[in-house]
């Protein structure tokens, strides 16, 4: 009875901090925006476990740490810079912050390059996220050119359909989080990409990038390349091939000769023909040379599904998601899953909204923190603030 | 007191349906429309009592995005829609089917006090690239010109670039305004203005030409022949160059309440009052045949 008395006390502390939200919100209404914005976006959670293990997806990065239950947790704040110098030409400035990526140093070693160390420590700081030129009908009409540190192809349908990052990023954005295992896949990074619509049925992209991703430094002479084909035979109904490749440098462990590289293959599959419903499905798959395991390679992958529904639209909508993971393909004991649950809420104005969400967690518990070979199941309640202004 | 009589039919009409739960027809887009499209929405409600609707602006954009997004029934838009705009829509499953419903003769305006009375087309796109910059060049006296236009999410703005601007960009020192109403406002105090608008806000409530504002005709070529935007046989015949059709949009072929108001708008009735109100009317041709095979 003291906990549930504790937990909705928690809650309602929580909410007292929509009056100043809302007041923000209000401030920043406007119907027609100018070619030059300015933006913000934050959300924050409040966080509160429902079990008592804490759910291995949300446990800071030392297992020495103290789980973050019971408060509120900074997530994420973009400023964002755009300048839309005409139809064609648009600019974009965009810094990030958040909890995790807080470099403040790089150790380059070797030479040339071949190992990169950074520094870190628990301040929150802002770093460069996105620096780009976006220049439509460049060369042809309907092809579009993006330079710079831009986004890259990975996630963005996937992200677009389940539009509720500050609830949880999608599965292959989210994978390094959700297991720990690295997949090299990141939202942005330097490069180009070029994007072309043969009609509506049929679109295509590719991109070249750095391959370290936004946020850190060049540590290869190699490459990333991505692809994309986008075929949607009938309205509403659309299904998204993509695959990168990259080189990567080789270690001693491996044979001279060998030339390791990373391959992810992944399919995003999407129904938006009923009106306010947006039904999907996301696969993918990664191979990298240098995972292995007694010298066997292993594929790291998973799948997801996702729906949401306006009930209202702008005003609020249901959505639920399923997420199943398999850090290691030879490794079947590891696989995880997250399930999430939950409302978008918009009181009064779409600026601002109320998110509350649980997460269902099921995974190793040897994964993270203990010998052994037991599954762990874990629930967390999220109230999620979303601002936008 | 007839249009006191109609708002107050329509206001109590709407009440009516909000009460009896009857859905809404949402109709949202471009500013240039949003006059005109209101004053056919109070005179169907008032035949209608029962179909309530509401009418928004916000720009042709605006209106378009929230068609794809499904939250508006009807699209109102002063230009066509884009490619992106298309692919975007049937991602989502929206397959957009754009009715005209009027002709408008945009018309380029300046402070009465200015002494130009006709421009060519090309001089109009010169004045807006601002590769001209004093009205002397064109005729006028010497005087700074000062450019009135509309921002970005506007079809008005973007059927300027490309059917006069040559799809060139606009010169920065525009002022870029949220309405035609603005446009308007911001001619009539400023001698050296020069704005575009549509022809449905050229006229006060006795359907003369605003006081303080000079309508400019146009020509083609050079020493051509000027027309302005509103003599209606030089648009229909297409003599005056810069009149475009306005549109409204709905997902796929329309249904129910929204047919029939498309259909009344396109109609002998709806068309009566796009006339009285400074537009011209869709004509027996080339739109009322591509409305035809919408509806079906």
């Amino acid at each position: 009875m003291r906990n549930v008395l504790r937990k909705v006390t928690d809650i309602v502390l929580g909410l007292l901090m929509l009056p100043m939200v809302s007041i923000m919100s209000l401030m920043a209404q406007t119907t027609t925006p100018p070619p030059q914005t300015f933006s913000a976006t934050v959300y924050l959670d409040y966080r509160s476990f429902l079990s008592n293990a804490g759910p291995t997806t949300l446990k800071p990065a030392s297992d020495t740490t103290a789980y973050l239950n019971d408060q509120f947790v900074f997530r994420r704040a973009y400023f964002t810079y755009e300048n839309k110098i005409n139809d064609d030409l648009k600019f974009r400035f965009r810094i990030d912050a958040d909890n995790t990526a807080n470099v403040t140093g790089v150790t380059l070693t070797g030479s040339p390059v071949s190992g990169v160390t950074l520094g870190k420590d628990d301040k929150l700081r802002p770093y460069l996220k996105h620096l780009y030129i976006e220049y439509a009908n460049f060369l042809v009409p309907k092809m579009v050119l993006n330079a710079g540190m831009i986004e890259t192809l990975t996630f963005k349908p996937a992200e677009e359909r389940w539009g509720l990052r500050s609830v949880a990023k999608t599965l292959t954005d989210g994978y390094k989080d959700v297991t720990k295992k690295e997949i090299y896949a990141s939202s942005a990074d330097i490069g180009a990409t070029l994007k072309y619509s043969f009609a509506k049925r049929f679109r295509v992209a590719a991109g070249y990038y750095n391959g370290a991703h936004y946020s850190h430094a060049e540590n290869d002479q190699y490459k990333e390349v991505e692809l994309q084909a986008q075929l949607s035979p009938i309205a509403g109904v659309s299904i998204v091939g993509y695959m990168d490749y990259e080189r990567k440098l080789p270690i001693a462990a491996l044979p001279a000769e060998t030339k390791p590289r990373g391959l992810t293959y992944k399919v995003d599959a999407f129904f938006e023909r009923i009106k306010n419903l947006v039904v999907a499905a996301e696969w993918f798959t990664y191979r990298n040379d240098l995972y292995q395991t007694d010298g066997e390679k292993y594929d790291v992958g998973g799948w997801s599904v996702f729906g949401r529904y306006a009930v209202k639209p702008d005003k609020l909508q249901l959505f639920a998601r399923y997420d199943s993971y398999r850090p290691n393909s030879l490794d079947r004991d590891l696989d995880m899953s997250l399930a999430i649950v939950g409302f978008d809420w918009a009181p009064y104005h779409a600026s601002w909204k109320l998110q509350p969400n649980v997460w269902f967690t099921n995974y190793e518990n040897g994964v993270r923190y203990n010998a052994g070979a037991t599954k762990n199941s874990d629930i967390v309640f999220n109230l999620t603030f979303f601002l936008s202004f | 007191m007839k249009k006191i009589t109609v708002i107050a039919l329509a206001t109590l009409t709407l009440l009516a349906g909000l009460l009896l739960g009857a859905k809404m027809i949402q109709i949202k887009g471009s500013d240039t429309m949003v006059n005109l499209i209101q004053i056919l929405a109070e005179e169907y409600m008032g035949k209608n009592p029962a179909i309530p609707i509401a009418v928004l602006g916000g720009g042709s954009g605006t209106g378009i995005t929230g068609l794809i997004n499904q939250i508006c029934d009807i699209a109102n838009s002063s230009r066509e829609w884009k490619p992106k705009e298309i692919d975007q829509a049937w991602d989502k499953g929206v397959t957009p089917r754009s009715f005209v419903v009027a002709v408008d003769g945009l018309s380029i305006i300046v402070n009465e006090k200015n002494a130009v009375e006709q421009l060519t087309i090309a001089q109009v796109g010169a004045l807006y690239r601002g590769e001209v910059k004093n009205w002397k060049a064109v005729g006028g006296a010497s005087l700074a010109v000062s450019l009135y236009g509309r921002q970005s999410n506007s079809g008005t703005y973007v059927f300027m670039q490309e059917h006069v601007l040559g799809n060139k960009n606009y010169s920065t020192d525009m002022k870029e305004m949220n309405g035609n109403a603005q446009i308007v406002e911001g001619v009539l105090q400023d001698e050296g203005a020069v704005g575009y608008v549509g022809v449905g806000y050229l006229h006060d409530e006795k359907g003369r030409i605003r006081k303080g504002l000079k309508v400019l005709k146009i020509s083609k070529e050079p020493n051509g022949a000027g027309y302005l935007p509103t003599d209606k046989a030089a648009v229909d015949s297409g003599a005056y160059p810069i009149a475009r059709p306005l549109y409204m949009a709905t997902n796929g072929k329309p249904k129910g309440d929204v047919a029939r108001l498309l259909s009344w708008i396109v109609g002998p009735e709806g068309q009566a009052i796009v006339e009285r109100e400074g537009f011209f009317t869709i004509g027996e041709g080339k739109y009322k045949a591509a409305n035809d095979k919408n509806f079906k």
